[in-house]
């Protein structure tokens, strides 16, 4: 694993050792073969900004604490502070990591290299208590203000039976009351100048337009919206703490959760991460079936999208229509798996089940009638000069400021950067795939919503190609760790039948490493770093979620404009609260 | 039939009035104004000019005072502003406009004495005022007309000035 | 009509439109539903009708509540408001040739007078709120209704002159011959556009725009206040299609049928347009609702003042 020695793979990683010197950096080997290179936190910065050129995007940041880990790396100490970086232009990872102490838990924030670094370094802050140095604003982010200890600690609970029963008693209650009380000045806002006083508008947690719990509290000079500074965390349900504690197989329920819109794309990320790590190869029919469910889910949530986007303008019809659309899928979806919105449908290794009899007349059906009924929508809702004047031009940044606040997917190509994983880095059989990536070029809310319409037409393309295209064979791979094998054969060999018992019992057992595999899910990339230290549950599991960059970025696209921009700018940039919050 | 109406309404402006300068809620004052306003407009009715009263509630109630309603929303007055209110509403304060209006009252009492009846008993039909205003009043119209384009353009230079500082600071 | 004629008269046509209104809340969803690709309320009785009894039980059987932090006095007295303004106009509806309250000199103007005091119950129930969504719906209100009110106002204007009166039976006596509708096709369009602003419905509801100020100036009420604003706000509906029929679409005239059939007709199927025209079109921002006001229809109602009365002058020679 410490291996400075070792040439390189990587021309960056040569660059940054003829920079540095290789002994500055020790690198560690993981199961997605991108490089990871751990460095001393007083050199961090430094490393990080040489990589700021090449890497534009600040793809994720996050902890893990190392304390209980058995298979440790020989450069980590109790926590680990991770830096993955991105290069769009040329697919380009990288992995910076940092280890700290338990009693010195102090690193240079990242705040002044890429400006999305504030709320992920908030958060690792408030899951492991890490400390960053410099950050203008270390405050809680996902638990309320009064929580106690750090929750994505070992030493912290997971299940309620862990802890004492909850009571909350008067003197709590106040508590609680008093830092609910909203004071400006904590969260950065003037109450008035010298001819103006601010009026302050709390948007939400409950709000009919904000998709979920989401507060925003908005700093007003009549309508005009002064600044808009966004609360995230009531949506908070310690999902990747769960992972920690489900086996490898059982925590696919709870991804079909995170961004509940997509369904099984959820899933695919987290396989696809999985199946890397234990070296898993998935059969053709899998494939596709998983591309084809993908794609169809990305339909659905783009509908949403559609319907919600025109509804928040205050079109009150097209989201009938829609949802009505939707629903027919939900139909085609309930068939192939038994569920609707969380089927829970990939496994590790393949899929749950094959397909039923008849799928393809239903899907069949489901393609052709679209794109006569998306015409309609287009002259319904994308067409209307109201529509339009609503969203033309309102919330727009450029491609630099997307790179910069980490934003991805459709709301990044509304911008004109022609990015698409699916394309760029084919992964999951995409490459057989024949479709084109829509783009924008204004970056602003009626482009961010033209790109996803028109993605839905090149799913609808995708789910064609796999329809006529399904290869025969099995819906999963043989491999030991994904199914149990045949009761057959365990009566033949006692190697299989150990490979039954241990696969029932416990579930399977990832080999020790570590690795992700980020995917275009429906919002942007999803990626699930997953740490195995060999046992039946994942170590750490860390979700990138599209969504929690997006929000970050709310109020640097809505100064200036108004409250009904404000909405039409949250109904454009497509996010999931519990995307968000995990 | 047609008196006991007028006294009625009369009796309302009256009472409404008075509320509305001895409220200490704004909002409440305005309430009575406006009523005190409505009252007056169904004297006008009653004393033969349906026009005059059409005008006194689409104009003064219906618009004006909309307005005033409109700015005691924006200075969002509150607690604060009940107090100060009561504080200039003391009886001492009251003593030399009291007298004043009282004096004034009493000369249009005495001018009044003389005031031959209630009302003309002719309705006057809104192509008579149309008449009366484009014919021997014209001179008056179109200076009310001068004087309102003045305030208008004194408006959007006092207002245009607060927005030129206002650009400018953000800039 | 004699003067208990008069009476009994005016209190069935109080009845009837609130009945009217009443059943315009389940007709409207059905409509809307029809169009959406949906049912709309359909368990209750025949075709659901008897949706509107439920929820009228449920709101009348719902707390009476104030909010503590309200002004009492203000928050009750503004519901009121509306429904008493928006009944009163209909005082100077003509339904048929003897089917009136008040034919009045000053018919026209005593409607858009009425019309200009219903914007106090929105303003006041916005203040008295004593909550900034309810505070912001309310300003938006004062000054759309403000900038709205005065070209619904000249709007109508063109067809006064070309009747020579303020009187609706005159009005409606005058369009014998051909209905303002064709002369007047301007007013019609900017009193259409003027009366939906008034009535704040979808397009122009930015007083209680949901999706942006959550139920704006109404944010605060339930139970039977509430059904106040609804019935008034489908009592505004119901007048501002009665007003269109008397004013352009020749009232009550008409061939075969008897004229209160024609009358109501015609309000039916105006009521019909306006509920499409709800589940049509998006809302405008506020500012650009304001533009609009004056940058565009003011100038319009403007210029159809203009062409009428030379036109008017011309031929009377």
């Amino acid at each position: 694993m410490l291996c400075a020695q070792v040439t390189s793979v990587n021309g960056t990683v040569d660059d940054l050792f003829v920079r540095f010197g290789a002994d500055l950096f020790d690198l560690q080997s993981t199961a997605d073969h991108t490089p990871t290179l751990w460095v001393d936190r007083g050199n961090l910065l430094e490393v990080l900004t040489h990589l700021k050129p090449r890497f534009p995007m600040l793809l994720d940041l996050f902890g893990i604490d190392e304390r209980l880990r058995q298979h440790k790396p020989a450069a980590a100490a109790d926590f680990t502070v991770v830096y993955h970086l991105f290069n769009l232009a040329d697919r380009e990872e990288i992995r910076i990591k940092v280890a700290v102490s338990d009693a010195d838990s102090n690193v240079p924030t990242a705040v002044g290299v890429w400006a999305n670094a504030n709320w992920y370094e908030r958060e690792t802050w408030d899951m492991f208590g890490v400390q960053f140095s410099g950050h203008p604003n270390l405050r809680r982010i996902l638990l309320p203000p009064t929580w106690e200890g750090h929750a994505l600690r070992k030493e912290h609970p997971a299940r309620a039976t862990e802890m004492e029963p909850f009571s909350l008693s008067e003197e709590q209650q106040e508590q609680e009351q008093e830092a609910l009380l909203f004071k400006p000045e904590e969260w950065g806002m003037a109450r008035a100048t010298e001819d103006t006083e601010f009026m302050f508008l709390n948007l939400g947690p409950n709000h009919p337009s904000v998709h979920g719990v989401f507060r925003i509290v908005l700093q007003l000079d009549g309508e005009v919206v002064v600044d808009a500074v966004p609360d995230i965390g009531y949506h908070h349900r310690g999902a990747e703490k769960m992972g920690e504690r489900q086996t490898w197989h059982s925590y696919i329920p709870y991804t079909d959760r995170i961004d509940y819109l997509g369904g099984v794309m959820n899933n695919l990320a987290y396989v696809m991460t999985v199946e890397q790590m234990a070296g898993i190869v998935v059969p053709d029919r899998a494939k596709v079936i998983r591309i084809m469910l993908a794609e169809l889910f990305r339909i659905s949530s783009h509908l949403v999208f559609y319907g919600t986007f025109a509804q928040d303008v205050g079109q009150m019809s097209p989201v009938f229509y829609m949802f009505a659309d939707r629903e027919r899928l939900f139909g085609i979806i309930e068939a192939i798996t038994g569920g609707r919105m969380h089927p829970a449908w990939f496994r590790i290794g393949g899929v749950a089940q094959d397909l039923p009899r008849g799928w393809e007349r239903m899907v069949r059906e489901f393609i052709d009638a679209m794109p006569a009924r998306l015409d309609h929508y287009q002259i319904m809702a994308m067409d209307n000069s109201i529509l339009k004047r609503r969203t033309v031009d309102i919330g727009s940044y450029t491609t630099a400021e997307a790179l910069e606040w980490g934003i991805t997917g459709a709301s990044l190509r509304a911008t004109g950067m022609d990015f698409d994983l699916r394309r760029d880095r084919p992964y999951g059989g995409y490459d057989q795939f024949e479709f084109e990536v829509p783009l924008g070029h204004k970056g602003d809310s009626y482009d961010r919503a033209v790109v996803r319409v028109e993605e839905i037409r090149q799913s609808l393309r995708i789910v064609r190609q796999c329809l006529d295209n399904m290869p025969e064979g099995a819906y999963k791979s043989d491999h030991h760790l994904t199914t149990p094998p045949p009761k057959e054969r365990t009566l033949q060999d006692i190697e299989t039948l150990i490979h039954h018992f241990l696969n029932v019992s416990w579930g399977p057992v990832i080999p020790p490493g570590e690795g992700s595999f980020p995917i275009e899910a429906t919002k942007g990339i999803n990626n699930y770093h997953l740490v195995s230290d060999g046992g039946t549950t994942s170590y750490r599991t860390r979700i990138r979620t599209p969504s929690f960059p997006a929000l970050q970025q709310l109020p640097l696209i809505s100064r200036g404009f108004m409250i009904p921009d404000l909405i039409a700018i949250i109904a454009s940039i497509d996010f999931v609260m519990a995307d968000v919050d995990r | 039939m047609m008196e006991s109406l007028f006294y009625i309404a009369a009796l309302v402006a009256l009472v409404a009035t008075v509320a509305a300068l001895t409220r200490s809620n704004a909002a409440h004052a305005l309430i009575y104004l406006i009523v005190s306003l409505l009252a007056v407009a169904v004297l006008f009715f009653l004393m033969g000019a349906p026009f005059a009263a059409a005008l006194e509630i689409l104009i003064y109630a219906g618009a004006i005072m909309v307005l005033f309603v409109f700015v005691i929303m924006m200075l969002n007055l509150g607690e604060t502003g009940d107090i100060r209110e009561r504080q200039w509403l003391r009886p001492r304060n009251w003593i030399v406009p009291g007298v004043m209006a009282a004096l004034l009252l009493l000369e249009l009492l005495l001018a009044l004495r003389h005031a031959p009846t209630l009302t003309s008993g002719v309705a006057v039909a809104p192509k008579d005022v149309g008449l009366a205003l484009f014919g021997p009043y014209v001179l008056a119209v179109e200076i009310a007309s001068m004087l309102l384009l003045a305030g208008l353009v004194g408006a959007y230079h006092l207002g245009r000035r607060f927005i030129v500082r206002r650009e400018g600071r953000s800039n | 009509m004699s003067e208990l004629g008069t009476i009994s008269f005016g209190l069935f046509i109080i009845l009837a439109a609130v009945g009217g209104a009443a059943v315009l809340t389940w007709f409207e969803r059905r409509l809307l539903g029809i169009w959406q690709d949906r049912y709309g309320p359909n368990r209750l009785g025949p075709f659901g009708i008897l949706q509107v009894a439920a929820d009228m039980l449920k709101l009348l059987t719902k707390d009476d509540w104030v909010p503590p932090f309200a002004d009492r006095m203000v928050f009750i007295f503004a519901p009121t408001a509306i429904v008493v303004a928006m009944l009163l106009g209909f005082a100077v509806v003509p339904f048929g040739p003897d089917l009136y309250v008040l034919d009045i000199n000053i018919g026209l103007l005593f409607f858009l007078g009425m019309t200009s005091l219903a914007v106090y119950s929105v303003l006041l129930a916005g203040l008295a709120s004593n909550n900034k969504y309810a505070l912001l719906g309310g300003l938006r209100s004062a000054a759309q209704m403000v900038s709205y009110e005065v070209f619904m106002g000249l709007s109508l204007m063109g067809v006064v002159m070309l009747t020579g009166s303020f009187s609706m039976r005159a009005i409606v006596e005058a369009q014998r011959d051909m209905w303002y509708c064709i002369p007047q096709i301007l007013g019609l369009f900017t009193f259409m556009i003027a009366g939906i602003a008034e009535s704040h419905r979808l397009p122009f509801d930015l007083p209680e725009a949901e999706h942006e100020l959550t139920a704006g100036f109404h944010t605060e009420y339930s139970g039977m206040k509430f059904a106040m604003f609804m019935l008034g706000e489908y009592l505004g509906l119901i007048l501002i299609c009665c007003m269109i029929t008397t004013l352009f679409f020749g009232g009550w005239l008409g061939p075969w049928l008897p004229p209160v059939v024609w009358f109501c007709l015609k309000v039916f199927a105006l009521i019909c347009f306006f509920v499409l025209l709800r589940a049509a079109i998006p809302r405008p921002r506020y500012d650009q609702l304001m533009s609009l006001g004056w940058k565009f229809m003011l100038p319009l109602t403007l210029l159809n003042l203009l062409l009428t009365g030379a036109i008017a002058l011309a031929l009377r020679g």
